[in-house]
């Protein structure tokens, strides 16, 4: 294996291959705040890409409540509880992760550390949905904030990781990283269907196909990517709660670009499970209403800060306008900056692709119209 | 009564002792026959010398099988001179083939070095310059050939479809427009990638030259057939004699063992090393 340097736990660690990283990494930024789980995301990327024989089952996107929600069913506490001593510590005052990666902890004979969902796994996409953490009193009510039962909605893509498990569980080298934009891809006419991949991907988005007999993965909407458009699943996200875009390495961060300003300069979006080692570029707005216990264990030590910052918000008028330019165009925003009262997001030319104001102008409508003499209801 | 009873106890013995175990040789005699036959039940085998060959788990590259399962292979091989068959029979309890996430299927594989050459490639799938050529077959490509749906409910019986892509009414009367809306939803076979599509062999030609590098071989030039034993099963696989492989020039031939419900697929398998090929 090679030393690579993983930043998200602050060390160096070993992998599979060398340190390579693409000219561009395609990045995103969830907010799991505003996500109503309506599936629309899950529905756009069903209908565009896996409605044929023998992907009946796959949701390259999929939408589950935490804690009790998972698809396949427990990904995430079987790797859990395979993976030990998941512990971080500090060192210069940074976060450092003391624990073992899927990579540095296979065990003999394999390439990662890894399980395999049975096709029972696959049959609940819905389990825990809605259900709280804790029970309700009768009578109880809810406070804002709360401190009772809480839950949340995690949206999932592959991760289009820096150090993907998919790619180097793949004995025959079928799965490969695009250099030009990170977008990790399973070789349609290399795969044998071995599926070591879905063994490999801690976060079990590789699904082997049953009519084809090869394993087929969210491919992040590449051709729209390639036209500087959205995917599919940000595009038609009802909660604006997406925001598309590329990373750069913390030492390279620049702060007029969205998803590095979200993550590495306010640090209020964190990666999901940095401690399985694959440097994921879907960051993650951690719910601000959930025992950070919780929360740590998925989105690692930032949590405390990201939620503060969060909180913080209406007091923050950058974060705020950027906040506000989530799902407001289907172009990727290379670029933003805040005008006055308006966010501006831009092309990497500097273009403007879209304004939002920084406050919703009011429109307040009579109950009675006078104009057509009638009164409005609020009916849907 | 008694005197029945012995006289049958002495003819089953008698028959018995005509139907000797044969003693298996150290290499894989390939017997001249006047035709060559797909059917592992021909009494064609009968008559040729039997090889068995010891199985060696492939602990060499990861990911590695690291629990042995398959012991042996029952290995017979007989030409016309212009062909090869290769009978392979082997134990295995559970039938797979039925693929689906982690069901993997039961298969095995001839691999014969390129070039007859006393100078072999390195068993363990060739090495670069030294290419090995694969004949591989697998359970479910067998079940398909034999008729088994192209369908997932051919897979999971209980699965209900609400819809494909290529089902709208508006392409009913358009078999072409159909075939293309159905290729987009299925990359593999568009793309042409063999191990994808509906099969008419349930073998597959492979080339390699080390581990990583299986691919399709430019042809395909081999056949099969497989079916289940009481307890396991026998495939013949035929192809093209090697060029050169003749009495006086013997060759080399391993083989390799999937068994499904074992988890084994790919380099997950139990093999042989190179096993003498002698044209008798």
């Amino acid at each position: 294996m090679a030393r690579v340097n993983n930043w998200q736990l602050g060390r160096e660690m070993s992998y599979w291959y060398p340190e390579s990283r693409p000219q561009k990494q395609f990045a995103a930024v969830f907010d799991t705040n505003k996500c109503i789980a309506c599936q629309t995301c899950t529905l756009a990327c069903k209908t565009t890409w896996t409605s044929g024989k023998g992907q009946e089952y796959m949701l390259w996107n999929n939408v589950e409540s935490k804690p009790y929600g998972s698809y396949p069913l427990a990904w995430d506490l079987n790797l859990l509880s395979l993976l030990d001593g998941q512990n971080w510590g500090e060192e210069n005052g940074q976060p450092v992760y003391k624990g073992s990666t899927i990579f540095e902890s296979a065990p003999a004979g394999e390439r990662v550390l890894g399980w395999r969902p049975e096709s029972e796994d696959y049959a609940y996409p819905n389990v825990g949905e809605d259900d709280c953490a804790g029970g309700i009193e009768h009578g109880a009510s809810i406070d804002i904030p709360h401190q009772m039962a809480w839950f949340y909605y995690l949206a999932r893509i592959c991760n289009h990781c820096t150090y993907p498990g998919c790619l180097a569980s793949c004995p025959r080298g079928s799965i490969y990283k695009r250099p030009e934009d990170g977008i990790v891809l399973v070789d349609q006419n290399r795969c044998r269907g071995y599926q070591e991949c879905v063994r490999g991907c801690p976060y079990k988005k590789v699904f082997f196909n049953p009519m084809t007999s090869t394993s087929e993965k969210c491919i992040a909407c590449y051709p729209k990517i390639e036209q500087g458009l959205s995917p599919q699943c940000f595009a038609n996200c009802i909660g604006k709660i997406r925001v598309a875009g590329f990373i750069n390495t913390p030492d390279k961060a620049e702060a007029d670009n969205p998803i590095d300003y979200l993550v590495h300069i306010k640090k209020v979006a964190l990666p999901l499970f940095p401690q399985f080692g694959l440097e994921p570029n879907v960051y993650y707005i951690p719910p601000i209403h959930v025992p950070t216990a919780f929360t740590k264990q998925m989105f690692g030590p930032g949590v405390d800060k990201a939620v503060e910052v969060y909180r913080n918000a209406p007091n923050d008028r950058d974060l705020t306008s950027l906040l506000g330019l989530f799902g407001s165009t289907e172009a990727i925003m290379r670029k933003w900056k805040l005008v006055g009262d308006k966010a501006i997001g831009m092309d990497e030319n500097g273009k403007e692709l879209v304004n939002v104001p920084f406050k919703e102008p009011v429109h307040i409508r009579p109950a009675y119209d006078k104009l057509y003499q009638i009164t409005r209801t609020n009916c849907p | 009564m008694r005197s029945i009873t012995s006289l049958i106890l002495v003819v089953l013995l008698f028959t018995a002792a005509c139907k000797k175990a044969q003693v298996p040789t150290a290499e894989v005699n390939v017997a001249q026959v006047k035709e060559i036959t797909l059917d592992p039940n021909s009494p064609v085998w009968d008559a040729v010398s039997l090889h068995v060959s010891k199985m060696i788990l492939q602990d060499l590259v990861e990911p590695r099988l690291m629990e042995a399962s398959t012991s042996e292979t029952q290995v017979k091989a007989i030409t016309n001179g212009t062909e090869i068959a290769f009978r392979l029979e082997w134990l295995d309890d559970s039938q797979s083939d039925l693929p689906g996430p982690k069901h993997f299927i039961d298969g095995c594989a001839v691999q014969l070095p390129a070039k007859v050459d006393p100078n072999v490639p390195a068993p363990q799938m060739g090495e670069v310059g030294k290419t090995v050529e694969i004949s591989f077959w697998r359970a479910d490509w067998q079940a398909i050939v034999e008729g088994r749906a192209d369908n997932i409910n051919a897979i999971y019986p209980n699965a209900s479809i609400d819809h494909y892509p290529e089902d709208a009414k508006s392409l009913e009367n358009n078999p072409q427009a159909r075939a293309e809306t159905a290729a987009r939803y299925a990359p593999a076979r568009a793309l042409g990638n063999r191990r994808a599509g509906p099969r008419d062999q349930p073998v597959e030609d492979l080339i390699a030259d080390g581990p990583s590098t299986l691919s399709p071989a430019p042809n395909a030039i081999s056949k099969g057939k497989g079916v289940r034993t009481k307890n396991g099963w026998a495939v013949v696989i035929t192809r093209p004699i090697p060029a050169g492989f003749t009495v006086s020039t013997p060759s080399q031939v391993a083989f390799a063992i999937w068994e499904g419900s074992h988890v084994e697929v790919g380099a997950r398998k139990m093999r042989t090393g190179w096993v003498p090929l002698i044209l008798k």
